[in-house]
């Protein structure tokens, strides 16, 4: 009897810790989530606000994409159907050179504002992601509105996409990359050395 | 309809994150009926077999064709090569040189007219959309800027509180559930096969197109869209100069961009639920 009910009150006990943690679970992250947008939007805007030059802004917003962007995540989803069909040798210096590119479209947006803030508003599910909402407030312009979704794949929070009028960034960008490796003969190959020529463009241009 | 000249609704990826509110987007694309003749031929010309796109065997493929939604892609590859070429030549050399030349308080009092000379369009398309809200708000805004407002120059309602959204034909047609049909790209921009029929219900909604003749209104309505083709297309200057810089395949990028934000769109005025009365009330 003693040990029935011992049992019971493990079985009990272990219920109630299954139940609890499923409760709290998505609050967790939920709060989670936005203590992570909080800091990391934060620490980007005090770098976009700061007076410092463009080239040194770049430099310090560089740790802040590598830490808080899962930028291997965006670019493995932006590679779509291709990834797979990619040797492992492909896929390594596809990698690189999409962390190349990712990093100087967001660099290269850093010049345009000045004087901005954010706020947050709610929080929703989207698949195994959080969607956050955010509201860009820059002067003498409309307020932007935008969703940054935040996947917990890699272990910690990070970034893994930008929704911006009802377009996805990683989206848009995957159906990008896909249509150009379908019209150049499914060659992976091709959209590495595009890739390439569009960083050296983008270097000569930096330098000029 | 949605569709802008050289897709005008479209922010391109690299500025999607700063998006804003497009003020008057619909309107400021009309191009009169002739341009609708142009769209229902080459609706009918996509009847030809020899147009569409072979359906890929692979199912990884496949699912990727299915996603694009473009069958006709050779032929709409076509169209927006041409509608590149004379943009390239003649529309933004053209909205460069009206940015260069009209000073910004002018361009934005333009805009604004061009916003509330499509209100009318906008609102019956929110009533057939059955959003009463947003009917009473384009209504007054209507009301509001073409009398205290000089013919819709000055932005009155905004001030007032009630800022312009954006409705259209196809949007309603989406709210009554009809699917968009495969995507189309018209010498207007990126559209579907709803979205086009959509912008031929618009142009029969908006006053403009019943002006009597005789009255120099018509050459107005003339000025009137050609100015919103040229003012549409200024307003997007930079956005598609560094979509075509950025993107490896441009014309992939604005149909995606374009299906997935006609899509939010619909999505948006679902779910306007707001109740008629004032906050006060």
């Amino acid at each position: 009897m003693k040990f029935l009910s011992s049992r019971r009150l493990v079985t009990g006990a272990l219920a109630l810790i299954c139940a609890g943690s499923l409760s709290v679970l998505p609050a967790y992250a939920a709060t989670g989530t936005r203590q992570f947008i909080e800091t990391f939007g934060t620490k980007l805007v005090a770098i976009v606000n700061s007076p410092i030059s463009l080239p040194e802004k770049k430099t310090r917003v560089l740790p802040l994409i590598q830490q808080d962007v899962d930028i291997d995540a965006i670019g493995r989803y932006c590679l779509g159907r291709y990834w797979k069909l990619a040797t492992p040798e492909q896929q390594k210096q596809y990698l690189e050179l999409f962390h190349e590119v990712l990093v100087n479209a967001i660099t290269d947006k850093l010049g345009d504002y000045r004087g901005v803030s954010f706020t947050i508003g709610s929080i929703s599910k989207s698949g195994d992601d959080d969607a956050v909402e955010a509201t860009l407030v820059r002067p003498q312009q409309p307020p932007a509105s935008m969703q940054w979704i935040v996947g917990y794949a890699s272990g910690g929070p990070k970034v893994v996409d930008v929704i911006g009028e009802g377009a996805s960034l990683r989206l848009t960008q995957r159906q990008d990359y896909s249509s150009y490796i379908a019209r150049n003969g499914g060659s992976v190959d091709a959209l590495l050395s595009a890739l390439k020529r569009q960083i050296a463009h983008h270097s000569d241009a930096a330098a000029n | 309809m949605n569709s802008g000249r050289n897709g005008a609704r479209l922010r391109p990826r690299g500025q999607t994150h700063t998006g804003q509110t497009r003020e008057g987007s619909s309107a400021q694309r009309r191009f009169s009926s002739r341009s609708s003749v142009l769209a229902a031929t080459l609706v009918a010309l996509t009847g030809c077999s020899s147009i569409k796109a072979p359906v890929p065997k692979d199912p990884d493929a496949l699912a990727e064709y299915q996603q694009a939604n473009d069958a006709y892609e050779p032929l709409n590859r076509k169209v927006y090569n041409l509608t590149m070429t004379f943009d390239k030549w003649a529309l933004r050399p053209l909205a460069k040189a009206y940015v260069w030349s009209v000073p910004r308080p002018v361009r934005n009092s333009l805009g604004n007219m061009i916003t509330t000379m499509n209100e009318p369009s906008v609102f019956f398309n929110d009533v057939g959309a059955g959003k009463p809200r947003r009917a009473g708000d384009s209504f007054v805004r209507w009301c509001i800027n073409m009398s205290v407002g000089i013919g819709g120059l000055i932005d009155v309602a905004k001030m007032a509180g009630y800022p312009h959204h954006d409705n259209d034909a196809g949007l309603t047609l989406a709210n009554w559930g009809i699917p968009s049909g495969p995507y189309l790209f018209l010498p207007m921009g990126p559209s579907s096969f709803r979205d086009g029929i959509g912008y031929g219900i618009d142009q029969g909604l908006s006053p403009w197109n019943y002006v009597p003749r005789g009255y120099g209104l018509i050459s107005f309505n003339w000025a009137y869209n050609m100015m919103g083709v040229v003012h549409g297309r200024s307003t997007h200057l930079d956005e598609l100069d560094a979509l075509q810089r950025d993107a490896l395949d441009p014309y992939a990028t604005i149909r995606s961009a374009y299906q997935q934000q006609r899509k939010a769109q619909a999505e948006a005025i679902k779910n306007d639920n707001r109740a008629t009365v004032p906050d006060w009330y």
